[in-house]
C-alpha cells in the first residue's frame, strides 16, 4: 500500500472527493448501529457485508476492491469483488474508498486497571507489598466499564494484553482481552494468558540507602526469583509424592497413618503452569546484562518465554535472534542513552526483523495507558526507520495474535476468524487517518466515548 | 492541503527578482566582512546557502512546489521558485522533499539538570529563579530533540509553584557551546502554575499553604499585592530623592523585583492551567492586577471557554491528545486544539516532554485528524504560533524573508506518522543530517563540549 504518499498533490484531491462518500457512509453506519445496538457475543445472525473497500488481509496481502462477509461474530467470506457470494438477506455496507483491516492488538497495556492515575484511589495497577506475587490475577481487578476502553477501541484497537505494572519481578498474571462486551466475563478472552517477569532494575527496593529493603540489588532480585521457583518445584514435588502415596493406599497397599495433604499455597501453585512450560513468561529487560541474567534464569527453570522491551540491548541483537523467541518491542519512544544515536531505539523493530525475529508492538510506557489508541502510529513511525510496512502492520495484528495463542482466531481478515474488523478512511498506521467504524465479534461498536460526548456538548 | 501547487511564486512577492540581484551584488561585496561574525559557519566558509528542489511549506503563504530558499548570513533572504543561483552559495538539493520552518517547542523542561532541578519546590512563589542558571547545554536531549526537527525551545520552570521561575529560550545548536545556544534577545517569560500540582506539593507533601485552589489563588494574590507595595516604596523613594530630600533606600528584593516586572508588563506570563474555571480565574486575576496572560499551557479544558480566552487575546499551548493521568486532565479531549482555534484562540502544540519533543510533527498532525485542521493550521501550531507564545514570532516560525534560517528538510510527509527530519539547519547551518554517521551532527565534536 502506498503509505509514503502522505497527502501530496493530486492524490489529495482524490481524497477530498472521497470524503463526500465517507460522510454518506458514516450516516449509514450510524443508522445501522442505532438499529443493532451492541447486543453482545454472537448475537448477530443477519450477515453484514462490507463491500468495495480496500482490504488489508495481513495474511494474504491487499485486495484493492474487496468484499468481506461477517456473520455470527465470525468472518464468513473475504475476497475480491465478484468472487464472494453474498447472502441475500445480508446488510450491505458500501465502504468504497475506505480501508478495511483486522482489529489491532496491543501487547502490553494496563487497560481496566486504572482510571485516574494520580491520587491512586482508582488504581489497581500493581501490588507492591511483595516482589513475587504470581497469585495476583489482573482478571480479578479488570474494570470492564473503564472510560478508557471506548476511547481506545474507537481508534481500532480491539484486543490487548492487560498486564500489572512492572514494579515487581513477578507482579501477577496477564489477561488477553477484547475491548467490547457487556461484562468483564465477555471481555476477558484468556485469563492468566501469561506472566510477566520483570528484570529491569525498577523492581529493586532501594528508594534510598536509608530506605532499603530486600531485594536492594539485582543480585537480590535474582536470588529471590530463584528461591521462588525452587519453592514451587518443591511444592510440586510434595504434592506429587502425596498423590503417589495416596494412589498406593487406594490400591490397598496398607495405610500410612501420617499421610497428610500438603498445605495449599496459591503463590507457588500459580507458578506451576509456567514451570511446566504450559504458559508463557514475558521476560522484560532493557540492558544486555539484565537480559542475559533473566534469560539464564528462565533457562535454569525451563521456562517458555518471550522477550519484552530490550530497548537498550542493540549490542546483542544477534544473541536475541539466536534465542528464537518473539520480542515485544515498545514503546520505541524510550529515550536512548546519552552516548547513543537519536534513532537507536526507533530502529529496534527493523533491526530485529532483519534478524528474523518475530515482533509485536506495545504502547505501554510506564503506566500511561491513556493513549493505547496511538499504537498504530508507533508501527508507522518504525517504518521510517527501516521496518517494512507489511511487517509493521503484522506486528500489531497477526504477530501478537500468534504470540498470545490466538493465531487461528484473530489478526487477519481470514475466513473463520473472529470478526474484529476496522473501517478507516486511509492508512491504518498514519496519524491522520480517521477510524470510521469498528466491529468486535461482528458487532458494530458505538463510535462514541466520554470524549466524544464532551466534544459534542461543547460544540453546540 | 491548501496550496501545495497553487502558490508557485508568491515567495518572491516579498522580494522581486531585481531586488534579489541587487541584494546578491551587495552581499558579494560584503561577504568577507560578515563571514567572520558567524559562529560555526560551515567549514567551506559558505555564508550563503541555497536549498533547492523542495516543497516549501512556508506556514504563512502556502506551499511552493519546486521551491527554493536562499539563505544569507543565517537569515532567509529569498523564498520562491527559480531564484538566481549565486555561485558562492552552498547548494542543498532537497530532492523534492518537504521543507518546513524549524519546529518550535514552547513548553519544555529538557536540559535543566533533570526532574529534581526543574522546580524550586520550597516556596510557592519563586519568580527570581532563572532557568538560564540551570541550563545544561551539554544535555544530549537537546540533540535528540534537534533530530526531531525542533530548532527553538522554551525551557520552563516546573509547575510546583504558583509563580515559578523565568524561562530560558534556546536554539538547538548542539555542540556550539552555551552562549551560542541562547536565543538572542528573546523576551522574558515567567511560569505560573495552578491547580493540583501546587496543592499536592505544598498541601499534601509539606502540610502548608496552599492545599486548595482557594489557597493557590490566595498565595498568588498575596504575592502580587506585596509587589505593588514594593513598587510604591520605590516610587516614593525615587520621588523623595528627586526632590532632593533625604530618604531611606528600600531593599533591592530579587523576588519582589521579579513580581514587579510582571506588573510592569516586562514578563510574558505563561500559565500552567487545566480546568476551565481556573482559566477564567487566572484571567480575572490578571485583570485585577493589570498584567496580561500570554498563554495558558496545557489548557486541556480550553474548549469549554474558548470564546472567553480568545476575547482576551490569550494563546494556548496544549497537548494533542494527553488526558486522564490526573483529575484535572479527565475532561481533556483531542479536539481541544481545533475547537479552541475555531473560536479564535491562537493555539500551539507543545511537548512538555523530552520524548514527545522528538516528534512534535506527529502531534500536530493529530489536529488534522481530530477536528480537521488544515495542513497549514496544524503546522502553525508547532511553528509560528508556538513562536508567538515565546514572543519570537518575528524571528522564527515561518519561511519568510528576514527570518532566521531555521529549516527542516523532511523524509516523508511531515504531518504524518512517517515524517522524519533528514536535515535540520539553524541560522543557515546544518546542525543535523540524518545521513551523517555517528550522531548525525556534522559539526559536533564531543571534546568541544
Amino acid at each position: 500500500m502506498n503509505h509514503h504518499s502522505g497527502c501530496s498533490g493530486r492524490s489529495c484531491k482524490r481524497r477530498v472527493a472521497r470524503r463526500t462518500a465517507v460522510i454518506g457512509c458514516r450516516i449509514f453506519l450510524g443508522a445501522a448501529f442505532t438499529l443493532l445496538g451492541y447486543a453482545g457475543t454472537f448475537a448477530q445472525s443477519r450477515a453484514v457485508v462490507l463491500k468495495g473497500g480496500k482490504l488489508l488481509t495481513v495474511s494474504r496481502g491487499t485486495i484493492e476492491s474487496g468484499v468481506l462477509v461477517m456473520q455470527d461474530g465470525k468472518i464468513m467470506a473475504v475476497g475480491p469483488a465478484g468472487t464472494v457470494s453474498v447472502p441475500s438477506d445480508a446488510q450491505v455496507i458500501d465502504v468504497t474508498g475506505m480501508t478495511v483491516y483486522p482489529g489491532l492488538i496491543d501487547s502490553e497495556t494496563h487497560l481496566g486497571l486504572v482510571e485516574i492515575l494520580e491520587g491512586g484511589s482508582s488504581s489497581d495497577l500493581v501490588e507492591t507489598s511483595d516482589e513475587i506475587m504470581p497469585q495476583m490475577h489482573v482478571a480479578d481487578a479488570f474494570h470492564a466499564e473503564s472510560d478508557l476502553i471506548p476511547v481506545t477501541r474507537m481508534n481500532g484497537v480491539t484486543n490487548a494484553i492487560v498486564a500489572p505494572d512492572s514494579l515487581d519481578t513477578l507482579p501477577g498474571q496477564d489477561s488477553f482481552i477484547q475491548l467490547a462486551g457487556k461484562s468483564a466475563e465477555e471481555m476477558l478472552v484468556i485469563r492468566d494468558v501469561a506472566m510477566p517477569l520483570n528484570f529491569t532494575g525498577n523492581q529493586r527496593r532501594n528508594e534510598s540507602w536509608e530506605k532499603r529493603n530486600f531485594p536492594q540489588t539485582r543480585m537480590g532480585m535474582a536470588a529471590q526469583l530463584r528461591q521462588a521457583f525452587l519453592d514451587a518445584q518443591d511444592y510440586a514435588e510434595q504434592w506429587a509424592r502425596y498423590e503417589r502415596k495416596r494412589n498406593v493406599e487406594e490400591k490397598g497397599a496398607g495405610k500410612d497413618e501420617k499421610l497428610e495433604a500438603p498445605k495449599h499455597n496459591l503463590r507457588l501453585e500459580a507458578l506451576l503452569p509456567y514451570l511446566e512450560g504450559k504458559k508463557t513468561v514475558v521476560l522484560a529487560a532493557e540492558e544486555p546484562s539484565d537480559l542475559k541474567t533473566a534469560v539464564a534464569l528462565a533457562r535454569e527453570f525451563n521456562l517458555k518465554f518471550v522477550l519484552n522491551h530490550i530497548s537498550h540491548s542493540q549490542s546483542v541483537l544477534d544473541y536475541v535472534a539466536s534465542l528464537k523467541v518473539p520480542v515485544i518491542v515498545g514503546p520505541i519512544y524510550k529515550t536512548p542513552k546519552p552516548e547513543e544515536r537519536y534513532d537507536t531505539v526507533y530502529r529496534l523493530p527493523a533491526e530485529l526483523h532483519k534478524r528474523g525475529v518475530k515482533i509485536a508492538f506495545s504502547s505501554s510506557f510506564d503506566v500511561d495507558t491513556y493513549n493505547v489508541r496511538n499504537l498504530p502510529y508507533q508501527a508507522g513511525f518504525a517504518t521510517s526507520f527501516g521496518l517494512p510496512y507489511d511487517e509493521a502492520l503484522k506486528a500489531i495484528t497477526l504477530n501478537p495474535a500468534e504470540i498470545w495463542g490466538m493465531g487461528d482466531k484473530l489478526g487477519s481478515l481470514d475466513v473463520g476468524k473472529i470478526a474484529n474488523v476496522v473501517i478507516a478512511d486511509g492508512d491504518p498506521l498514519d496519524v491522520k487517518t480517521d477510524v470510521k467504524q469498528v466491529f468486535i465479534e461482528g458487532q458494530q461498536i458505538p463510535m462514541t466515548s466520554r470524549q466524544t460526548s464532551l466534544r459534542d456538548a461543547y460544540s453546540r | 492541503m491548501p496550496s501545495s501547487s497553487s502558490a508557485p511564486a508568491r515567495g518572491l512577492a516579498f522580494w522581486g527578482v531585481d531586488n534579489l540581484r541587487m541584494f546578491l551584488f551587495l552581499l558579494a561585496a560584503g561577504a568577507t566582512q560578515t563571514q567572520a561574525q558567524i559562529p560555526l559557519g560551515s567549514a567551506s566558509a559558505h555564508n550563503e546557502v541555497l536549498v533547492t528542489n523542495a516543497v516549501v511549506m512556508t506556514v504563512t503563504h502556502g506551499n511552493i512546489r519546486n521551491g527554493e530558499i536562499y539563505i544569507k548570513d543565517g537569515k532567509i533572504a529569498a523564498v520562491g521558485v527559480n531564484l538566481p543561483t549565486p555561485v558562492t552559495a552552498e547548494l542543498i538539493d532537497a530532492g523534492g522533499k518537504y521543507v518546513t520552518p524549524g519546529l518550535v517547542d514552547c513548553h519544555s523542561h529538557i536540559a535543566l539538570g533533570g526532574e529534581d532541578e526543574v522546580n524550586e519546590a520550597t516556596n510557592p512563589i519563586t519568580p527570581e529563579m532563572m532557568m538560564v542558571d540551570a541550563f545544561d547545554y551539554q544535555d544530549k536531549a537537546i540533540y535528540r530533540v534537534l533530530a526531531g526537527g525542533v530548532t527553538t525551545s522554551m525551557l520552563l520552570h516546573g509547575s510546583a509553584n504558583m509563580i515559578g521561575g523565568q524561562a530560558v529560550v534556546i536554539k538547538h545548536k548542539y555542540g556550539a557551546g552555551r552562549e551560542a545556544m541562547l536565543f538572542p534577545e528573546a523576551p522574558r517569560s515567567i511560569k505560573f502554575a495552578s491547580g493540583e500540582n501546587p496543592k499536592r506539593v505544598y498541601g499534601q507533601e509539606r502540610h502548608q499553604l496552599p492545599s486548595t485552589r482557594m489557597g493557590n489563588f490566595a498565595v498568588q494574590r498575596e504575592s502580587l499585592v506585596r509587589a505593588q507595595d514594593y513598587m510604591r516604596e520605590w516610587d516614593e523613594y525615587k520621588a523623595q530623592v528627586q526632590m532632593g530630600k533625604a530618604a531611606k533606600m528600600p531593599r533591592h528584593d530579587l523576588k519582589l523585583e521579579a513580581l514587579a516586572d510582571i506588573l510592569r508588563g516586562n514578563l510574558l506570563v505563561q500559565i500552567h492551567c487545566y480546568r476551565a474555571d481556573e482559566l477564567l480565574t487566572e484571567m480575572a486575576m490578571a485583570k485585577e492586577f493589570g498584567y496580561k496572560v500570554r498563554a495558558f499551557h496545557h489548557a486541556l479544558e480550553a474548549y469549554k471557554v474558548a470564546d472567553k480566552i480568545a476575547a482576551e487575546g490569550v494563546g494556548i499551548a496544549t497537548f494533542a491528545d494527553w488526558w486522564g493521568f490526573k483529575q484535572e486532565a479527565w475532561d481533556a479531549i483531542p479536539w481541544n486544539a481545533v475547537m479552541a482555534m475555531r473560536k479564535g484562540v491562537r493555539v500551539a502544540i507543545k511537548s512538555d516532554s523530552g520524548d514527545f519533543a522528538r516528534r512534535l510533527n506527529q502531534e500536530a498532525a493529530k489536529a488534522m485528524r481530530y477536528g480537521g485542521a488544515t495542513e497549514e493550521e496544524a503546522l502553525k501550531m508547532i511553528t509560528l504560533n508556538a513562536a508567538w507564545v515565546i514572543g519570537v514570532d518575528d524571528r522564527v516560525g515561518s519561511l519568510d524573508v528576514g527570518k532566521d534560517a531555521d529549516i527542516v528538510i523532511w523524509d516523508g510527509y511531515p504531518l504524518s506518522s512517517y515524517g522524519v527530519p533528514n536535515k535540520v539547519l539553524i541560522d543557515g547551518v546544518v546542525y543535523f543530517d540524518r545521513s551523517y554517521p555517528g550522531y548525525g551532527m556534522p559539526r559536533f565534536k564531543e571534546e568541544d563540549q
